[in-house]
């Protein structure tokens, strides 16, 4: 049990991090060699510069030809994909001890408690219900079960047993410790040695960790991909 | 078919496929980036008119995409490989090809789904790579390959001669002088002239009134010496754009480029016709086939349109009374960016102009794209499955002539409009200018078109 705590908690992230970064690297270099003959799709903005960012940007952050092409799946992707970014950005607060700049900017201690809680709790509501919800859809309408294979309810479901763990941890009776996951990430960033931290002696936040970092493994080689590719492909194909 | 089995073993065929669909590794990046990262959101289907028309799975534009990432995952990815079926991937068997004939086929190429795609995935892209498969095996379909065989022989997708066309132009010429007492010319083969008009396939020989239109135009404008027709560039269709062979399509079209050349003229300028003008603005002149062009690559509605808002044009609507709807072709609304003008000339000339919803670049395909026009062979498909969204959309308008700017749309349309039994005619958009021009300050004597 020792040498899986140990493996995850202070062998995987490093492996995680390492095969993410190197593996999405390598995808965006090797699609940036290929040759990319114009594509034009109508109405367009000029194919060089701003305008082009600006569009790339627009379909990035607000989905739009999702929106303009499927209404109701815009409402639970575009909801699931912002909250998931709220929810990353939130975790900010779990590996450092960002509250010091709330605190420069006014915010009490039990302001930035409440913020946590209160915005924190819901999404973590929230994104396990768009969860299902995009799950459910994916398996009652034909036209989209047609198309689903198993590494779409894979990453699903990673996805969702992600957010339960993490759910367990807030809306658990007994009190989660940042100050010992903040100890924790200090200590993992600057190989500082993690074998004994008594983060990890939590299992729930062991488990939930791992799956993350499973996640991130798991995302240069699957659909998740999108979530990089997106940048690209709307350059190759201009719309407005 | 039948001669690439006695030709090609199990195996000559399986590597043939497999080393196509592994190349797709080594780009263009679109395709690479299509077989790694679609979400499988479903969006393209519905937004699809062949998944509107029936919605079964191997009419889903994901699933057929999907035909050709199994293999490509097979073949090209470690989890492919290793986990197979689970990965998403999957083996090709040669006895799949028969049904690939039909499904890379039932693909309009109306590129609808690129619009909707949330990661703007372009699935006719996909469609062509599959049927660039089956032409490398000697396997389009026999009306595609009869049509592009045709075509490299004579220049032309009727076969047509240059007698014919020429009969067939002093036949329009005698035409339009009857509708308004006075010579029109139709100059050919004219060189040095600034503009030299290539029609779409049939505008002379099958339906001439756009035709008409254009040369009125010019007639209009004190014009009528600056541009020609050519005697063996009358055509503009090109079908390697849809059997997905490259070669045939630039082949094809180096007669014309080379043509433009012997002219001498200053600008090409492309008629009606879609995949014409996408290929020769989009493709040629863009990505520089044959290095630097002494001409400009022009469409002709732009140029009518831009005369109208001059003001020196002029019309007499009464003509043209009847209620008049657009159909904006794929390759014109989603890939040329040409729909305002088309509604200019129209506007203009006819007193009754209605919308069709959606349009422009949202416009739902006319369910003939991609070539699938000229297949008679699946006429049943293209009537009650490809074309249904279009025959909704025709009817919600209330209009009894649908103007479109394609000839693959205009023969689709028409029949159409034939087996739903419906009264409406079809027609370009320079025929109903040509109805209602003024020349010497009168629109021509004529009533009945439909004859």
């Amino acid at each position: 049990m020792d040498i899986l705590r140990f493996f995850i908690g202070g062998v995987l992230p490093y492996v995680a991090v390492l095969v993410f970064v190197v593996a999405m690297v390598w995808r965006v270099r090797s699609w940036m060699k290929l040759p990319a003959p114009a594509m034009t799709l109508f109405p367009a903005p000029s194919p060089e510069g701003k305008a082009n960012a600006i569009n790339t940007a627009k379909e990035a952050v607000f989905f739009r030809s999702l929106y303009k092409g499927d209404k109701p799946l815009w409402v639970f992707a575009w909801g699931f994909h912002v909250v998931l970014a709220l929810i990353f950005l939130g975790h900010l607060r779990v590996v450092s001890n960002i509250d010091q700049v709330f605190m420069t900017l006014g915010m009490t201690e039990a302001g930035i408690q409440g913020m946590s809680s209160g915005a924190g709790g819901a999404a973590g509501i929230l994104i396990l219900v768009t969860a299902v919800i995009l799950l459910v859809r994916r398996l009652l309408l034909p036209r989209v079960r047609e198309i689903t294979s198993v590494g779409d309810i894979l990453a699903l479901s990673l996805i969702g047993a992600i957010v339960i763990t993490g759910n367990m941890m807030r809306f658990a009776p007994e009190h989660f410790d940042l100050a010992l996951t903040r100890e924790y990430f200090a200590n993992l960033a600057t190989f500082g040695g993690v074998a004994d931290a008594a983060a990890l002696q939590n299992g729930v936040f062991l488990t939930h960790m791992c799956l993350a970092l499973l996640l991130l493994m798991y995302i240069p080689f699957s659909k998740i991909l999108h979530f990089g590719g997106i940048f690209f492909t709307h350059q190759l194909i201009r719309k407005q | 078919m039948s001669d690439s089995d006695t030709e090609l073993t199990r195996e000559e065929i399986k590597k043939t496929v497999v080393d196509s669909i592994s190349a797709i590794k080594d780009g263009p990046r679109s395709m690479r980036m299509y077989m790694e990262m679609c979400a499988k959101c479903g969006t393209c289907a519905s937004v699809c008119p062949v998944y509107y028309g029936k919605s079964e799975k191997r009419f889903n534009p994901a699933e057929r995409t999907d035909i050709i990432r199994r293999i490509y995952n097979k073949y090209n990815t470690t989890s492919g490989k290793l986990f197979g079926k689970l990965a998403g991937a999957e083996d090709f068997d040669p006895d799949d090809l028969e049904d690939w004939q039909k499904i890379w086929y039932e693909c309009t190429g109306c590129r609808r789904c690129a619009t909707f795609c949330p990661f703007g995935i372009d699935h006719s892209v996909i469609t062509r790579k599959g049927r660039a498969i089956l032409d490398k095996l000697g396997m389009t379909p026999d009306t595609m390959a009869k049509v592009v065989a045709i075509s490299l022989e004579t220049g032309n997708t009727d076969g047509a001669g240059e007698s014919a066309f020429r009969a067939a132009i002093d036949f329009l010429e005698e035409e339009m002088e009857e509708e308004h007492g006075t010579p029109i010319k139709i100059p050919i083969d004219k060189v040095g002239a600034k503009y030299f008009y290539v029609p779409p396939s049939g505008d002379v020989l099958v339906n001439p009134e756009a035709t008409m239109g254009v040369a009125k135009v010019f007639h209009v404008l004190g014009m009528a010496d600056d541009w020609t027709m050519s005697s063996k560039c009358f055509d503009g269709a090109n079908y390697g754009l849809f059997t997905g062979n490259d070669g045939d399509m630039k082949t094809d079209n180096k007669l014309y480029v080379d043509t433009a050349k012997e002219l001498e003229c200053d600008v090409m300028l492309m008629g009606e016709c879609g995949h014409a003008y996408r290929i020769m603005k989009m493709m040629m002149e863009k990505s520089g086939w044959w290095g630097d062009l002494p001409f400009k690559v022009e469409n002709c509605m732009p140029w009518t349109a831009d005369r109208i808002k001059e003001g020196l044009i002029e019309f007499d609507k009464s003509k043209n009374p009847q209620p008049v709807t657009y159909h904006d072709p794929c390759n014109f609304g989603r890939s040329c960016n040409i729909v305002d003008e088309p509604r200019a000339i129209l506007e203009a000339s006819c007193q009754d102009f209605r919308e069709m919803y959606p349009n422009r670049g949202e416009n739902w395909c006319c369910g003939g794209g991609g070539g699938l026009s000229a297949m008679d062979d699946i006429i049943e498909f293209r009537m009650e499955v490809s074309g249904k969204k279009k025959m909704d959309q025709i009817r919600d308008t209330g209009a009894v002539y649908v103007a479109t700017a394609c000839s693959n749309c205009k023969r689709q349309l028409t029949q159409l409009m034939e087996h739903h039994e419906e009264q409406i005619e079809v027609g370009g958009v320079h025929d109903m200018l040509s109805r209602s021009i003024l020349i010497n300050g009168k629109a021509a004597d004529r009533v009945d078109y439909t004859a």
